[in-house]
């Protein structure tokens, strides 16, 4: 009846029509971004009057957009490699522990994520100030860490509990070292949930906003704080450029991901 | 000496299950030092500075404009939690039934709007609201009015793109719901003569009733510390809570003022995230 697509009757029209129209609220945004990268307009009208690439030229033109770009770049590899090799010891050990108050520190470790950014972000700046990690690349690796770990246990941790621990354990009796065989037979079963921590931390620190806004110092800047930064003084079509390239990147990201989940579907199959 | 040789491997077993606690000392460790400690240590400004006591909290209740951020902070958090359910709770339904390649498309365009990044979001709606916008220009062009309406630099800006940001986490969770729900329940009650609205009102509603609260909590608890898009689309006279605690830090330098409003979010997200907890489990929180 109502949860079959063939028989819902009229109520199969309300759902196409209001699922099409959110398709196109969430569309709208982005395609209208691109669209107005190439437009020739300095005011942004809409539609534009002539077409141009101006705008991706003045956006390499500027050292401070590449550079603010790899300085994001080279954050977020640091604090994805970070991210999954921390995440994974400590999801091992809130899976495979039977110490007392591991529900505890499972929710400790998740708390990052529920607090709002800029309560942790105002607490680091001050403490950074006090023990000078402000404006370093250090403070920046560190702040993004803390929100970018919470999604690596999550996805390391499901990854853990969907394998079965017998086959390690049978590793072990086999004559394996307990470490040779979590990395051995472990790890390549879980390569998923280890693959979706690095996409997911990879993500956390690449697009971070708030945090980075209070550790950047003006030498040092992620891409998000140099938007930010332009962004507050007016809406120039550069930023359309860079959120156009962004936009890509993020779609290329998906097309990657979906290919190694598929590819690791087939793999696992018998 | 067979018999130690039988019995190692077993043992280490055992034993690695209390060492695991040692697996956790480098998260914690980092937590403890870089979260826990920063924290704190900004709450107890908040009672020390400028003096001992609680005169920060004070001012914070007593005052009329900062009794306005508060308002204005839930209005919004609690208009967009409703308008992304209203909204989302179809689209979420459209997914669990939507023959397969229009479902993953339509799962393909909620995913790549939610992992654009924020920014980019942000901006395309600042310059889609603005008096001369896209959206305007199209109203005025239709004739629905006359005037460009006030789209940006308000409280309205801030909700459409709050809304924006926040669907995916309403109808991500909310198809698992769905899916979950035996379709032969569905039957029966149209077997025993419901009509299909009454079908949906007294089944389908209500048994899709915890994902709905569960969603609506989670949104309303990011939207209340939300950050970027109400700086972005709000304008400085329409503040909410999180840019109030950024601006006590950085414009006023006041960390006791700061810490205190940094204290009343976390205390309300924590309580609200308790909610959560006792009623829904632990759930889907990213």
């Amino acid at each position: 009846m109502l949860l079959d697509f063939d028989r819902l009757g009229p109520w199969k029209w309300v759902l196409i029509t209001i699922t099409t129209l959110v398709c196109l609220f969430l569309l709208l945004p982005i395609v209208f971004i691109a669209a107005l990268s190439f437009g020739s307009s300095q005011w942004l009208i809409f539609p534009p009057p002539g077409w141009t690439t101006r705008w991706y030229g003045e956006l390499f033109a500027d050292p401070r957009w590449l550079q603010s770009a790899f300085t994001s770049l080279k954050i977020a590899a640091i604090v994805t490699v970070l991210s999954v090799g921390i995440g994974f010891l400590a999801a091992l050990s809130l899976n495979r522990g039977s110490f007392a108050g591991r529900e505890v520190l499972r929710a400790l470790f998740l708390t990052p994520m529920i607090l709002p950014v800029v309560v942790l972000a105002v607490a680091l700046y001050a403490f950074f100030l006090r023990i000078g990690l402000n404006g370093t690349t250090l403070g920046f690796i560190i702040a993004h860490l803390l929100i970018a770990l919470p999604f690596s246990i999550i996805s390391i941790g499901s990854a853990l509990e969907g394998f079965d621990k017998s086959i390690e354990d049978a590793a072990i009796l086999c004559g394996a070292s307990p470490w040779e065989a979590r990395l051995r037979v472990t790890v390549p079963a879980i390569s998923h949930g280890l693959f979706g921590a690095a996409v997911f931390s990879f993500l956390a620190s690449w697009d971070e906003v708030v945090l980075a806004i209070f550790m950047a110092s003006p030498t040092l800047q992620t891409l998000p704080v140099k938007i930010w930064a332009t962004l507050r003084q007016d809406l120039t079509p550069v930023i359309a450029a860079a959120s156009t390239l962004l936009i890509l990147f993020t779609m290329l990201l998906m097309i990657i991901a979906a290919l190694v989940r598929r590819g690791s579907k087939q793999g696992t199959k018998p | 000496m067979a018999m130690t040789a039988t019995a190692a491997p077993g043992e280490r077993i055992a034993r690695r299950r209390h060492a695991a606690f040692v697996w956790a000392l480098p998260a914690l460790v980092l937590i403890l030092l870089f979260f826990v400690t920063p924290v704190l240590g900004l709450l107890l400004r908040s009672v020390t500075e400028p003096t001992l006591g609680l005169q920060n909290y004070a001012e914070l209740i007593g005052t009329g404009t900062y009794a306005r951020i508060f308002a204005n902070t839930f209005l919004v958090a609690g208009v967009v939690t409703a308008l992304s359910v209203v909204i989302g709770y179809p689209v979420a339904w459209a997914l669990a039934v939507l023959p397969r390649p229009w479902g993953q498309l339509v799962f393909a365009i909620i995913i790549l709007s939610m992992w654009t990044n924020l920014l980019a979001r942000t901006y395309a709606w600042m310059v889609l609201l603005q008096r001369t916008g896209v959206i305007n220009k199209t109203l005025m062009g239709l004739g629905v009015i006359d005037q460009p309406l006030a789209l940006v630099n308000n409280l309205v800006g801030v909700t459409i793109g709050m809304t924006y940001i926040m669907l995916p986490f309403v109808i991500l969770p909310l198809v698992g719901v769905l899916r979950a729900i035996d379709p032969a329940i569905l039957r029966a009650g149209a077997l025993c003569g419901a009509n299909s609205w009454q079908c949906f009102t007294r089944i389908l509603l209500p048994l899709s009733l915890p994902g709905i609260a569960a969603g609506a909590l989670m949104v309303f608890v990011m939207a209340l510390g939300y950050y970027v898009t109400p700086a972005l689309l709000g304008g400085t006279a329409n503040m909410m809570l999180a840019e109030m605690v950024a601006q006590f830090v950085q414009s006023l330098v006041n960390w006791g003022m700061g810490g205190a409003a940094a204290f009343v979010l976390l205390v309300v997200t924590l309580a609200l995230y308790a909610v959560q907890l006792r009623f829904f489990g632990a759930g889907r929180i990213g």
